[in-house]
């Protein structure tokens, strides 16, 4: 066997979209907030808050779907926090997302060690025990598809948010460009001034779009703790916030677009992870996601510096031949 | 406003942002507190807020506690480093994150120059901070280049470095350069000429580094106020455009506010290391970028009140481990009190009702005056 039939298995290409379905939910909230107007760099603390809540209402509750509604809350509660400062206090939005990232990360470690230590008489310091299988958010089989060999492998089995996720990517394309709620959104983004002009609230829809955003990164929260891992662990999200926002930019602020860069990102990890399993040092591997995002970003600055230029050479090119 | 007001009222509106943290504080501790009923868990708050706000500088009888207070001077000196780097950087608006990774790098350069170059005597350490600090310096010129040549986010670019530079150091440790003798991973020792001589040798750590690190905070300060290149900085931070327009070349000076403000954390980090340990352990990042942040954002990016932000964290952060010792309060809420000062002191319209009312008087008092101006001039003549 070579090795590229060594990584290219049926459960490589499953784990791609396992493991690209929580940096695409954070990426379709990157990606209405940013049409807004709006840069929510605290995606990355909203997913680890969210993360935390959700694992500790799935265990007290003994139901994923609590757990996973309370994930969903805790992230857009923070959201509109986060609005608060920004919109109405006139905080830098940058800072705000430093702030929550801040508290994503001590933070979460403050509240994990109070909260368990009132119910378990222990202080934990992950909620690793917690989650067992039966709390996990459920896989499903699709019939029919889960039937084909090879494609049924990779595409059925997946957990529902799984699946969520990517059906997310066409109803966020549908909220933006269908509805009217979201030509506001773009209308604000584009010209807030001239949305204000005809009678658009520039803060409530800076407010729906954050709140967004911040739902989707509580989805991707409760999938990092209660389905990609067993629990919530310190620094667990590890920058899938951040990647979130460099998959927006590659994507052009476009949903199938920035999908199609949340899914090179999931394939750069999942990469990392495989060879990793054939036995090459972590520490050599586990980077491999950061780096491809810079160059991701990098490739994209390149594309549309040269889609700008080809643009202006005919725009140049069309004058010239209106003069003649 | 006259330059009275507009000061008190920086001072009132820091204080409040304080407090308001402060009372989210205590509201956590509270809730946290182990007592069941309401008596005792405010006297275990009472207690523990006590343990942060008044233990790291008194003893319980009410006398000095030394030692707690040169730990307190000591652990400012990397967050004054990445607090005058993050001044830079922000002062250019350039939002790089990139202070974690740097003092870390410039820790771990400092750390093989001081194990593996042999250099006689004091230049060793100076040499070792040096090329540590340039380092860092050559590694910002990565995302300022992509920054300025093709648009590239500085600040996404600078947080992924971050996890590249901690996996690249976790590696080389991990692999090439252990100490395998030893249980934990971390290098061989350093030489022993590498060490920065302490100013006080009671085990806080209180390094002539900290001296050092006042002496760059004035440095910086002048060269943010008094050169030429500093001006450029702050007025691109300013306006852009018109520092554009008005022909200032705007890409050469984004570039060397992140160069210095990456060689400021790296020199953080290599003071920091051959000021406090005798060998090289870190495999995670440290956090003190993260600080470093907020230090800046309460010295509202003047380099000359990073001392002051940075003494107020460092106490800060004391406290709360103290606090964790003796009363059970994990000292993570130092996080939350940050986030939460933080945000009130980026925050543009906090209590801009109270300013509006300053002003208002301001300018009440200021038209009263001219009148009895006029009335006098009228009654002369």
């Amino acid at each position: 066997m070579t090795l590229l039939e060594m990584i290219f298995t049926p459960d490589f290409f499953f784990s791609i979209l396992r493991i690209t379905a929580p940096i695409l939910f954070a990426t379709l909230g990157a990606v209405v907030a940013e049409k807004a107007g709006v840069t929510n760099i605290g995606l990355d603390g909203i997913m680890m808050m969210s993360a935390l809540f959700g694992s500790l209402s799935a265990y007290w509750s003994g139901s994923w779907f609590v757990g996973l509604l309370v994930a969903v809350i805790v992230g857009i509660l923070e959201a509109l926090l986060m609005g608060v400062f920004a919109f109405n206090l006139k905080t830098d939005i940058i800072l705000v997302g430093i702030a929550v990232n801040m508290v994503g990360s001590g933070g979460t470690l403050f509240l994990v060690k109070v909260i368990t230590n009132m119910t378990e008489g222990t202080a934990l310091a992950s909620t690793t025990s917690l989650i067992t299988k039966a709390l996990q958010i459920p896989t499903v089989n699709i019939p029919i598809i889960q039937d084909i060999p090879v494609v049924g492998q990779i595409l059925s089995g997946h957990s529902i948010l799984t699946y969520l996720a990517f059906i997310l990517v066409f109803l966020v394309w549908v909220l933006l460009y269908k509805t009217p709620l979201g030509l506001n959104i773009r209308s604000v983004g584009e010209n807030p001034n001239a949305a204000a002009s005809v009678g658009v609230s520039v803060l409530k829809i800076r407010y729906i779009a954050i709140a967004f955003s911040g739902a989707m990164a509580g989805f991707g929260g409760a999938f990092m703790s209660m389905y990609y891992a067993m629990g919530w662990s310190l620094d667990m999200v590890a920058g899938r916030g951040f990647i979130a926002l460099a998959a927006q930019a590659m994507g052009a602020g476009e949903p199938f677009g920035s999908m199609l860069s949340a899914l090179v990102f999931g394939f750069a990890q999942a990469l990392g992870i495989k060879i990793s399993a054939l036995g090459v040092d972590s520490n050599l591997v586990s980077p491999i996601p950061y780096i491809v995002t810079i160059l991701g970003l990098v490739v994209f600055a390149l594309v549309t510096r040269a889609r700008i230029k080809r643009a202006r050479a005919a725009k140049a090119a069309q004058a010239a031949a209106e003069a003649k | 406003m006259n330059k009275k007001r507009s000061m008190m009222f920086s001072l009132v509106r820091g204080l409040m942002a304080i407090l308001i943290a402060l009372g989210v504080a205590a509201l956590l501790i509270f809730i946290s507190a182990e007592a069941t009923n309401i008596g005792d868990r405010f006297v275990q708050t009472f207690g523990a807020l006590r343990q942060l706000l008044i233990s790291p500088i008194l003893r319980n009888n009410g006398s000095v506690n030394v030692k707690n207070v040169t730990d307190v001077l000591a652990a400012m000196i990397p967050i004054l480093f990445t607090g005058l780097a993050t001044c830079v950087m922000f002062s250019a608006n350039q939002f790089n994150m990139g202070a974690e990774g740097g003092i870390m790098l410039g820790a771990f350069v400092t750390a093989l120059v001081a194990i593996y170059v042999p250099i006689p005597g004091g230049l060793l350490p100076i040499v070792a901070i040096l090329i540590g600090a340039a380092a860092v310096g050559v590694m910002m010129l990565i995302p300022s280049i992509l920054k300025v040549k093709m648009g590239v986010s500085e600040m996404v670019c600078s947080l992924m470095m971050n996890y590249v530079v901690m996996y690249f150091i976790k590696y080389t440790l991990n692999t090439q350069l252990a100490d395998k003798s030893r249980g934990q991973i971390m290098t061989f020792p350093f030489q022993e000429n590498a060490a920065i001589p302490q100013l006080i040798d009671n085990g806080s750590k209180l390094s002539w580094g900290f001296v050092v690190g006042i002496v760059f905070v004035i440095l910086t300060a002048l060269f943010m106020y008094r050169t030429r290149w500093g001006y450029a900085i702050r007025m691109i931070g300013i306006n852009q455009d018109f520092a554009k327009y008005s022909g200032m070349k705007v890409g050469g000076i984004i570039i060397l506010a992140q160069v210095l403000g990456g060689v400021l954390a790296g020199m953080g980090g290599g003071i920091e290391m051959l000021g406090r340990y005798s060998t090289y352990a870190w495999s995670s990042l440290p956090g003190y970028g993260w600080t470093g942040i907020t230090v800046a954002i309460l010295a509202g990016n003047n380099p000359a009140f990073v001392p002051l932000a940075a003494f107020f964290m460092a106490y800060l952060n004391k406290g709360c481990n103290l606090m964790s010792t003796y009363s059970g309060v994990p000292a993570q809420l130092i996080d939350i009190i940050q986030a939460v000062i933080f945000l009130f002191f980026a925050a543009e319209q906090f209590l801009s009702g109270y300013r509006q009312k300053l002003v208002v008087k301001s300018a009440q008092e200021e038209l009263q005056r001219q009148a009895e101006q006029a009335a006098a001039e009228g009654s002369v003549k």
